[in-house]
């Protein structure tokens, strides 16, 4: 389903050095699978993530995305790859405030010319599946933090994607929720196959992973088969 | 805190803040520039009147004024001087000039006086030396003329009076050195006896000024009453000026209307650009309390804010609307010319620097202190696009208030037009109410509308415009244009029909002959100068002519009016044009006027005496003579009103035989132009007379008297140009806050393209919301405004809706706003995704 291939992705520092954010990462997840990437700040997970999304590209080697090269795609077909095969949470969603929670979620597939009505009738059994559809027509100002993740996950997942980043999405959650949100999203990828890659400085999440990788300083340096494992021997990556 | 501390605090935030500061400095003299612009426009009108009027009159405190061009005998001069109240009477004689040189002519205001007027001290003679006003026949000409006519000093040229031509010599030049802005007068002045030589009017004046012995004002006036015996007039030195207020009346309340609604898209303009530094005011007021600064500390931090942009954008606005009324409102009051010496200096006021500098300083501190009012619970000030996004019970409050000013502002209309400007500004006021509701209704409506639409770009587009984030401000964007639409479709609405009655007025003046022949200079288009009498006999024999007819004009000072005098000649067909007359039966009228002792009479003058139909009175005319009011017309294209009777009541009245003009009737068939080149041949001798086709003359006669109506327009156009600038700077800062988002569904594959088509869409649909609003608020008050103008000014009116002009200024204000935000839309839309993952 994705594959990364000796990926090398280094930024200019304010003084003129080089920084390497990422420095050979390879890595290859299978379709359905659940990976947890942990990391401090400044490990290179968002550029991964970002290189994932093909928001950027890597210096040196290759994302692929079911076969398909991403460095290949063009402006036009790398929007058109993020708005129907990838899905993206992230920590906080901009929700779009005075308007319903089920409109928001329908931004994309608005952007896949579905009309809104057709966009609420596709979105109401994953509203019903997350456990807000009583809460669809409230004003996104309106709802928890733990909802508006639920909303994020909706929207992430409206258009069928086979692949879902998640960048930090219990960041802004209590434990409490925070585990209501990582659980729905294991259970939801696993119900659709969906490949969920989900990166986090928290090392509880890493628990509902099927496999977990940590990422210092650029490097895959640690590996393990679920969070129970970190905090063990470290292992060195594939 | 220190003021050292408070600067130097200022300073380290400006270099972050630079360009947000400097639109909200270019938002806030735009305002002060329209508002100060627009006042200089109106004060100078009379002010270059009354300017004149002291240059000349200098310590004299009353006129004595004769009511016809002939004036007064030199006797009533002597009797006046040896009045005992009287300490000194300087005699003037005026008349209307043409001044002809190598690169030009000019029409001027020709002045005689003698050297008992430097007595008076008035600032026009204080350099003209009794010897220069006693010797030679030589002229003094203002610098600018000499210079446009390339009359050079102690050169000869040709002088036009009364429609003959005569050689004259330039004595001296009036620099500003000399005269300071009456230089910019136009004006000449000559030895009082050269002007009687001229003129053929012998010991004769127009006016005496005189100055009353120190303390004795009222007897001296007492004393001048006497001497006058109802055969002159006797007023005050000024009273010229206020005869101009009266006459500028109509254009100047429309030019208040217009200052006021100005200077409010104005405001909010600088309201608008303001908000674009509020974030970081906010952020900056969040910092300093965390750190511990007391509330006090911030509210002396933002004050120096307000202060420093206050002062700055005022000086820069100042400028710029100094630049404005210079450009754009320098020669609007033409009309004005054919019966008062109009100068093209710009008279400041006291208090249009105070006013304009007032609203500009108000508006910053407004804005400028808003964040602290949002964290301290709104105690420290309002502001106009927060109280107009509100909702609720306050919105409910809004809305029953708005229909209700509505309702007042038609009844207060229809009940008194005379209080239409303070009616439109309810209205306006009303419609800013009633606005934050009607646009909110506007947008359900279209969201409803696009419910099964599925283009992507419109239906973000929808959405977005229901955040409440951002729907106050985007209420204040389509209010801005709501406003500027409405005054500019009401106003312009309301010009439009009255210069469609101007058109067809001054169609009907010059219809009554094929070929005119008049005096050059300024007066000829009123006719209001006599003429030295010709020989009609080889006119009447040229091919083409049925007859030579005498046409006669003048003005009449009556009560505080300068009437136009019209008397076309007995035989004349139409003496009164069709749809001038508001009273009485037009076919019986034109038959009395043919008649003898019959006038026609501008209604809202003869409202102000009391007359009625078919009444006797007399006018007062240079020999008071009794009339019979025949019917009411329109003030006939000039704003004081007007006076038809027939040439031969005219020459009764005014004790002359002199006509103003000749009429050239022709024969069935003939061709206007070639008999007008058949009497320009005969008259080549008579170059001091213009002979024009009654369609040439028409032309010439609308383009000064439109300009009675002009400046509404260019003050309309400034409007929209504000109303636009405002619009771009509060969306443009709208879609640059709304970058984070943008960036977000970007990650989530939303194309660049979609998104800018978005921010288009959105921008279209509000501006065009309010500009549609704006322009059905304004077809609403067109007929208001067009009852009131009719009633109020005594203009023709032709009444239309006019439809047209409103759909045309909608998709205008929008098309052009939306072109602009096309920019800063794209570079809205070009946000890097990254930002949204906090890259």
């Amino acid at each position: 389903m994705l594959e990364l291939r000796e990926l090398i992705k280094s930024y200019p520092s304010v003084s003129g050095e080089t920084v390497s954010a990422l420095d050979g990462v390879s890595l290859t997840l299978g379709e359905g699978e659940f990976l947890a990437l942990y990391g401090p700040s400044g490990s290179g997970k968002t550029t991964l993530l970002m290189l994932i999304a093909a928001l950027l590209s890597p210096d040196s080697g290759v994302v692929a995305v079911n076969g398909r090269e991403l460095l290949e795609l063009g402006e036009r077909e790398a929007a058109d790859y993020r708005l129907r095969e990838l899905g993206f949470v992230r920590q906080s969603l901009e929700l779009i405030p005075g308007v319903s929670a089920i409109e928001n979620a329908a931004l994309k597939l608005l952007a896949c010319e579905r009309g809104m009505k057709a966009a609420r009738k596709e979105l109401s059994p994953l509203f019903e599946r997350l456990g807000i559809a009583e809460r669809s027509e409230h004003l996104s100002e309106q709802l928890s933090a733990g909802e508006r993740q639920r909303v994020a996950i909706a929207r992430a997942l409206s258009t069928g994607p086979r692949l879902l980043l998640a960048d930090e999405p219990t960041g802004s959650l209590d434990s409490e929720r925070g585990a209501q949100v990582l659980e729905l999203l294991r259970e939801l990828c696993r119900e659709r196959s969906v490949t969920l890659l989900l990166v986090t400085h928290d090392e509880r999440a890493v628990s509902y992973a099927d496999r977990a990788l940590e990422l210092r300083d650029g490097k895959l340096i640690r590996r393990a088969s679920s969070a129970h494992s970190i905090g063990m021997a470290p292992e060195e990556p594939a | 805190m220190k003021i050292a501390n408070l600067i130097h605090l200022y300073r380290v935030r400006l270099r972050a803040r630079l360009v947000g500061e400097l639109f909200a400095l270019a938002g806030v003299a735009v305002g002060v520039a329209l508002l100060f612009s627009s006042q200089v426009a109106q004060e100078s009108l009379s002010g270059s009147v009354r300017a004149l009027q002291q240059g000349i009159a200098g310590k004299a405190r009353y006129e004595l004024v004769a009511r016809g061009p002939q004036g007064f005998t030199e006797a009533v001069t002597k009797q006046v001087r040896h009045a005992a109240a009287v300490a000194q009477a300087a005699p003037v004689l005026e008349t209307s000039a043409n001044v002809q040189g190598p690169s030009g002519q000019r029409p001027v205001d020709l002045i005689g006086a003698d050297s008992r007027i430097i007595a008076l001290g008035g600032s026009l003679l204080r350099h003209v030396s009794a010897a220069q006003l006693e010797g030679a026949a030589a002229l003094a000409l203002p610098a600018p003329i000499a210079n446009a006519t390339g009359i050079s000093l102690y050169g000869t040229f040709t002088l036009q009076v009364a429609g003959r031509n005569f050689e004259g010599f330039l004595g001296k030049r009036l620099d500003s050195s000399d005269v300071g802005d009456l230089t910019d007068s136009p004006i000449a002045i000559a030895p009082l006896f050269y002007v009687r030589q001229l003129t053929g009017f012998a010991g004769r004046a127009s006016r005496l000024l005189v100055e009353p012995q120190p303390g004795r004002d009222r007897e001296a006036h007492r004393e001048l009453e006497r001497l006058a015996a109802g055969r002159f007039d006797v007023r005050d030195a000024d009273f010229e000026a206020g005869l101009v207020d009266q006459a500028a009346l109509a254009t100047n309340e429309s030019t208040e209307l217009f200052s006021g609604i100005c200077a409010l898209v104005g405001f909010l303009f600088a309201f608008n650009a303001i908000r674009m530094t509020l974030s970081h005011r906010r952020r900056l007021i969040d910092d300093l309390r965390l750190d511990g600064y007391s509330p006090r500390a911030l509210i002396q931090i933002l004050l120096l804010d307000a202060l420093i942009l206050g002062v700055l954008s005022s000086i820069l606005g100042l400028a710029l609307g100094e630049a404005l009324s210079n450009r754009l409102f320098g020669a609007s009051a033409d009309y004005l010319s054919l019966a008062f010496p109009i100068g093209s200096q710009r008279v400041i006021g006291w208090q249009s620097i105070p006013i304009a500098v007032v609203g500009g300083l108000l508006v910053t501190f407004l804005s400028v202190l808003a964040p602290f009012r949002e964290l301290y619970g709104g105690r420290l000030g309002m502001s106009l696009p927060s109280r107009i996004g509100g909702r609720g019970n306050r919105g409910s409050w809004m809305v029953a208030s708005g229909v209700a000013l509505t309702v007042i502002s038609t009844l207060m209309v229809l009940v008194d037009p005379a209080v239409a400007v303070i009616a439109t500004g309810i209205l306006t006021v009303a419609l800013l109410l009633l606005l934050p509701s009607l646009i909110r209704l506007s947008l359900l409506a279209l969201a409803w509308l696009g419910r099964d639409v599925k283009k992507p770009a419109l239906l973000l587009a929808l959405i977005e415009l229901r955040s409440t984030v951002t729907r106050s401000r985007s209420v204040a964007v389509a209010a801005t244009g709501a406003i500027a639409v409405f005054s500019t479709v009401a106003i312009e609405g309301a010009r439009t029909n009255l210069q469609a009655g101007l058109n067809q007025t001054t169609h009907g003046l010059t219809d009554v002959a094929g070929v005119w022949v008049t005096p050059r200079g300024s007066g000829s288009l009123g006719a209001v100068t006599p003429l030295h009498p010709i020989d009609l006999a080889p006119l009447e024999r040229l091919p083409g002519v049925r007859a030579v007819r005498v046409y006669r004009s003048g003005l009449l000072d009556w009560g505080e009016r300068r009437l136009w005098v019209i008397a076309p000649p007995r035989q004349a067909t139409d003496p009164i044009p069709a749809g001038e007359l508001l009273e009485g039966n037009l076919a019986q009228a034109r038959r009395l006027l043919r008649g003898s002792g019959w006038v026609v009479l501008s209604r809202t003058v003869a409202e102000e005496h009391h007359l009625h139909l078919g009444q006797s009175f007399t006018l007062p005319s240079p020999t008071p003579r009794s009339f019979r009011l025949a019917a009411l017309s329109t003030n006939i294209d000039w704003p004081p009103g007007a006076i038809v009777m027939n040439a031969e009541d005219y020459a009764r009245a005014w004790s002359t035989d002199e006509p103003s003009a000749y009429n050239v009737i022709l024969d069935r068939g003939a061709s206007a132009a070639r008999v007008s080149r058949e009497v320009r041949g005969a008259l080549s001798g008579q170059s001091g007379l213009v002979v024009q086709t009654a369609r040439q003359r028409e032309r010439r006669l609308l383009v000064v008297v439109s300009q009675a109506v002009s400046r509404v327009a260019q003050i309309a156009l400034l409007v929209v140009i504000a109303a636009v600038l405002s619009m771009c700077v509060a969306m443009s800062d709208l879609l640059w806050q709304r970058r984070a988002r943008l960036a977000a569904m970007k990650v989530d594959g939303l194309r660049e393209s979609v998104l800018w088509r978005a921010l288009l869409a959105e921008s279209a649909l509000l501006l065009g919301c309010g500009a549609t609003i704006g322009a059905l608020f304004g077809l609403y008050a067109q007929p208001l405004l067009g009852y009131a103008l009719a009633n109020v000014t005594g203009f023709p009116v032709v009444f239309y809706l006019r439809v047209a002009l409103a759909l045309e200024l909608t998709a205008l204000v929008g098309a052009v706003a939306v072109a602009i935000l096309a920019i800063p839309g794209r570079i809205a839309a070009r946000v890097s995704p990254r930002l949204s993952l906090g890259e």
